[in-house]
């Protein structure tokens, strides 16, 4: 699948970020890859999470963070309370939603499970016509994920949970599509994405940041004691 | 797709069926008049999901969520929310600390153009002032759940998390002549391992400031940290800061992150 056959995420593209040729793991693709693979080493198991094997665990990671990025995308656009009408009424169920999946999969892998990235959504969630276009993205986005990852699973168990998200999210899809004026579906066979074509994607939006802020210090204080 | 995708595919198409299948009995223990009868097996059931979804639950922020964000580029905050519009103040990337600053985020407006500004108040002087900054100019929304709450009568901090007490300590406050100000402020940064007993272990920085320490260096904010004399507190000790004792700071420390809004009253 190329960039043109995301045509909202495109849109999106104002300075060509996501035609840019990355090679290998973009720095979205290195940081969570790293962090799956780091804590994948030294994390004691939880009970739960170690009847599932490891190369299952390390698929559901990377999904929690597509989670992690959906959920705080319609969250924080709810909060914001710039969108209007259906597009409120769809932020505030699908964003319900992708909370559930992400306490769903924390659950599961409970200390395996990767940390929450830092988010900057850079005002999308605060225009109605940015949002309706990222959340198209966003949708077309892990349920291509979701196909991609599918023939990873060893779990039976693991892969029927994931395919009960997986129509979820092509339900949100459809319904994102429909509210932005896209046809929900044309196609008669959706392709899956790779993992690296995901990650290229995502890193391209800087929507996960990389730097996060310095808040803290081993300056003496000068406060006024 | 092969191999463990093929049995994905069949997992899925058992799904999709409904989880059953007909199948033609062979009949061979049949007398060979009797018709061929047709059973029904049923298919495995789908495999147990490992995933137990939780249904999906509105947002539930509590009394005291607040907004804050980190400033991404230093911008002049304006009165009102327009390029024109007169300086309020500036809002620089980082701190007299070297951290990058926080503010609170207390509003937001699309001017004519299109263009999105927030409100946020500043860390100067009046306490309490804000204004209007582009909306590119700060990064990405951080929320808080937490309230630190700064009783100066009754010489007390307690930290709300939720709405419910997470924690109480007593507390030395500004001298009559150096008064600790009131109002609603933000922690800002957190400071430790720095060899400096008279400010404990831990330090934290607020937006507040001084309205009598004027000429401090690094422009008197007010902070919240330890003491080497813990014997004064609770008591009304400081310059405007908030002493605790240090066990105290190293509880509130595991408790309190930064963006933590402050009220002092």
């Amino acid at each position: 699948m190329s960039l043109s056959d995301l045509p909202d995420l495109a849109a999106l593209d104002k300075d060509g970020a996501l035609e840019e040729a990355h090679a290998g793991l973009t720095r979205a693709g290195f940081i969570v890859g790293s962090a799956i693979g780091g804590l994948a080493l030294w994390l004691p198991s939880s009970a739960s999470a170690a009847k599932i094997p490891a190369s299952d665990q390390e698929v559901l990671n990377y999904a929690l963070v597509l989670e992690y990025l959906q959920a705080a995308f319609y969250t924080e656009s709810e909060r914001a309370g710039a969108l209007k009408g259906k597009a409120k009424q769809a932020a505030t169920t699908v964003g319900a939603v992708e909370r559930a999946h992400v306490k769903a999969f924390r659950d599961l892998l409970g200390k395996k499970a990767v940390g929450k990235p830092q988010f900057d959504f850079q005002g999308v969630t605060e225009d109605q016509k940015k949002f309706l276009k990222t959340a198209v993205a966003f949708e077309d986005l892990a349920v291509a994920a979701y196909k991609g990852q599918a023939r990873r699973l060893k779990s039976k168990a693991v892969l029927t949970s994931a395919l009960g998200i997986h129509t979820v999210e092509a339900r949100h899809a459809a319904w994102m599509r429909y509210l932005n004026g896209n046809v929900p579906a044309t196609a008669a066979f959706d392709r899956p994405l790779t993992r690296p074509a995901i990650n290229k994607i995502v890193a391209s939006t800087n929507f996960i940041v990389q730097k996060k802020p310095k808040t803290s210090s081993r300056r003496k204080p000068r406060y006024t004691g | 797709m092969r191999g463990r995708g093929a049995t994905a595919l069949g997992v899925a198409a058992g799904i999709a069926a409904g989880g059953a299948v007909i199948a033609v009995n062979d009949a061979t223990d049949q007398p060979a008049a009797a018709p061929p009868r047709a059973s029904v097996a049923l298919a495995p059931p789908p495999a147990r999901p490992a995933l137990a979804i939780p249904a999906p639950e509105g947002l539930d922020d509590g009394p005291d969520v607040t907004r804050w964000a980190h400033v991404r580029t230093a911008t002049a905050a304006r009165t009102a929310p327009r390029l024109g519009a007169a300086v309020a103040g500036r809002v620089a990337e980082r701190t007299p600390e070297g951290t990058t600053t926080v503010v609170p985020v207390t509003g937001r407006t699309e001017d004519p153009g299109g263009r999105l500004w927030l409100r946020v108040t500043l860390p100067k002087l009046p306490n309490g002032t804000s204004g209007w900054v582009p909306r590119r100019a700060l990064g990405g929304y951080e929320i808080s759940r937490d309230k630190l709450v700064i009783d100066l009568d009754a010489e007390r901090l307690t930290l709300l998390r939720r709405g419910k007490v997470a924690m109480r300590a007593p507390i030395g406050v500004g001298q009559s002549r150096r008064p600790t100000p009131r109002g609603r402020f933000i922690v800002r940064n957190r400071l430790e391992r720095f060899a400096s007993p008279e400010y404990g272990p831990v330090a934290f920085g607020t937006s507040a400031r001084s309205a009598t320490l004027t000429d401090w260096p690094a422009g008197g904010f007010i902070g919240i940290h330890g003491t080497n004399r813990p014997a004064l507190l609770p008591g009304r000790v400081s310059h405007g800061c908030i002493r605790l004792r240090n066990p105290a700071i190293l509880r509130l420390a595991r408790l309190m992150p930064v963006g933590t809004p402050v009220e002092i009253r």
